[in-house]
């Protein structure tokens, strides 16, 4: 497993996080490749689970086994949902075929997944409260 | 114990089991005990039990007649299989796995071999013992997510000989590339990275100098995908089409200058929290849309209106030099066949079509942007499976190789039941019905060698015969269909009811 102080990671740290922080202690699992980067987007909110709204925080982590973990007391309690990405190649995006179905790695929290698309946030979303939260995602491949 | 006796004795075990033990929560029998307690009354179920065998082989078939020199070659043939895994059987008659079967013709003799395609789901599931994915019109329980067309690729459709490769087509991913003297399947073939997992439709149509038009739907997205592939199997341009919305087209037209899709007004509406099949809607009062395809330029195209119809599949089209594009095809009023047959056969009930699909000719004036249709076969003479001879693909043809069943002498099954070769300019037709207890699957024409289009050559089809349990193939003289077989080769077991396939010559 590697793990890595994911705050150092954070490049949007809302200013007020600090002030009621719960834990929240993510796994990411079938990372099957060693190249590149697991990238991580955490979002609040429908509008965030769209992209249509910037993510709470993102990390990108080295892909250097099977596994990767971070844990953050960065974020105030509510709801959230997170996108992973494998970045098998580097090129900083999610590679997709001609007609868009993702060529690398995905997931997205409570290993929620669509039909003939993303999930919907109501399926991915998850609240971090007074005891933090626990989220184990599995790559789709 | 052989694979017949074998077929038998899970039958009777299931008869025995059927009526208490396989039990769903709701305290229905199970899909897999009605269907093995409807085999005993209805024998030519046995088409539709499926198979656990990963292999079947045969080295010698019986020969009975004679089987002409001039006929070697392979009929590669694909068609769904495993239809259980565990105490699951599927619902619908599309979701079983692929299977290839080779039947090789030599100078000694005919051999037979069958082997399940590795799809990753079939690798998959075998290894589970449970099915994990959805499927075409069956959901099991806890299945995993998908994550792509391929992860679900059953590769149960047909076969395709291009480009020096073998291919096992489905309709909603990639063809799985198969070994032709082991079958044993090699991989996914992608024509490049860029188009892997992209459908790519069962009925690809190859022009007389081996270049190859495909299309394929993208249900999630409104997209039917256009690949044009050269005669080395090189990809030559993909393109896209918006189309919404969008049905499930399984086969389309191509002529020198065209290409005509039918997407009829079976639409992909609901979220599919219902299997892939049940998300569909019919809308009888609609109509169907005919998309006509400047073969060199995707952006040029214009649409057309045809009654509501289900076509699953076509003959041949053609062009004329005043541009009124020629094509025809087994025109079906509803696609009830798929929405209700092929699920109701999965558990052993009453198989009824009351939309029996007949041959029709179409003309689509590429001036006036019209389509219009007529029946080259009168209502209670039904049809489908239609076959032209290789070489006038594309160009002016004037025949096809259907099968038929004729209302009023139709056999003690509900399969069709007679092969035909049809005149499509004059609506003549040379026909042999089969015997009652045999089932025809899909007869292909095989030209001899050195002669002219559509002239001398053979009809190749397998049957299967539900009373003797055995699964056997025909060739007739093209000429002179209505006197019957000129040879038979049997195998001593039975192979499920197929689909499509080719004949390779050597």
């Amino acid at each position: 497993m590697y793990r890595m102080p994911a705050l150092f990671c954070l490049v949007v740290i809302p200013l007020t996080a600090s002030a009621a922080a719960e834990t929240l202690d993510v796994q990411i699992s079938d990372v099957r490749a060693t190249t590149g980067n697991v990238m991580i987007a955490i979002v609040a909110g429908a509008d965030g689970f769209a992209d249509k709204t910037q993510p709470i925080a993102s990390l990108i982590l080295p892909a250097r086994g099977d596994t990767v973990a971070f844990t953050t007391n960065a974020l105030p309690a509510g709801e959230y949902a997170i996108r992973v990405m494998h970045d098998v190649n580097g090129n900083g995006e999610l590679d997709a075929n001609f007609v868009g179905v993702p060529t690398e790695p995905y997931g997205f929290s409570n290993d929620a997944s669509g039909s003939f698309g993303p999930p919907k946030w109501e399926a991915a979303r998850f609240s971090i409260g007074a005891d933090g939260a626990v989220q184990r995602i599995t790559l789709n491949h | 114990m052989n694979r017949r006796n074998f077929i038998r004795s899970t039958a009777a075990a299931g008869i025995v089991t059927g009526s208490g033990l396989h039990v769903q929560a709701n305290g229905a029998p199970s899909w897999k005990a009605a269907f093995r307690a409807a085999l005993d009354n209805k024998p030519w179920l046995l088409g539709f039990l499926g198979t656990d065998a990963q292999q079947f082989t045969t080295a010698n078939a019986r020969i009975e007649g004679r089987l002409p020199d001039a006929l070697r070659g392979t009929l590669y043939r694909n068609g769904p299989a495993r239809h259980e895994i565990g105490d699951y059987r599927y619902h619908h008659w599309f979701d079983g796995d692929g299977m290839v079967q080779a039947y090789r013709f030599t100078d000694a003799g005919v051999s037979h071999h069958g082997r399940m395609i590795g799809t990753s789901k079939y690798v998959a599931e075998s290894l589970a013992g449970r099915p994990l994915y959805p499927g075409f019109g069956s959901i099991p329980d806890n299945t995993l997510p998908v994550t792509g067309p391929d992860s679900v690729n059953v590769a149960n459709i047909s076969m395709l000989h291009h480009g020096g490769k073998l291919l096992a087509l489905w309709e909603a991913g990639s063809p799985h590339e198969i070994d032709p003297d082991t079958l044993d399947t090699r991989s996914i073939h992608s024509y490049s990275p860029q188009m892997r997992g992209v459908p790519f439709s069962a009925h690809p149509r190859v022009e007389p100098d081996g270049t190859l038009w495909n299309f394929g739907y993208v249900s999630g997205a409104s997209l039917i995908v256009l690949w044009h592939i050269d005669p080395q199997g090189n990809l030559v341009k993909a393109g896209k089409v918006p189309v919404n919305p969008i049905s499930m087209p399984h086969d389309f037209v191509v002529t020198d200058r065209h290409i005509v899709i039918l997407n009829p007004p079976l639409y992909y509406e609901t979220e599919a929290t219902t299997d892939f099949l049940s998300a569909h809607v019919w809308h009888p009062e609609r109509a169907t849309q005919v998309l006509v395809i400047d073969k060199n330029d995707f952006d040029n195209r214009f649409t057309c209106e045809l009654p509501a119809q289900w076509v699953f599949h076509f003959g041949n089209a053609w062009e004329d030099k005043a541009g009124v594009i020629r094509f025809d095809g087994a025109r079906a009023d509803s696609p009830m066949v798929m929405l209700t047959s092929f699920r109701d056969v999965m558990r052993g009930l009453e198989v009824r079509d009351d939309a029996p699909a007949r041959h029709h000719n179409y003309r689509i004036d590429t001036r006036t942007r019209t389509a219009r249709e007529e029946a080259l076969l009168p209502v209670g003479l039904a049809s489908e499976f239609p076959g032209i001879d290789a070489r006038v693909s594309t160009k002016r043809h004037h025949r096809v190789v259907v099968l038929t069943s004729r209302q009023g002498s139709k056999a003690p099954h509900p399969m069709l039941d007679a092969v035909t070769l049809l005149d499509i300019d004059g609506g003549g037709q040379d026909t042999y019905r089969y015997p009652d207890t045999q089932i025809p699957e899909e007869h292909l024409f095989v030209p001899a060698p050195g002669s002219a289009p559509e002239s001398d050559g053979f009809i190749v089809g397998t049957f299967l015969d539900w009373r003797t349990q055995r699964t056997g193939i025909n060739v007739f003289d093209a000429t002179n269909v209505a006197s019957g077989p000129i040879g038979t080769a049997t195998l001593d077991y039975v192979v499920p009811l197929g689909l499509h396939g080719k004949f390779v010559s050597a």
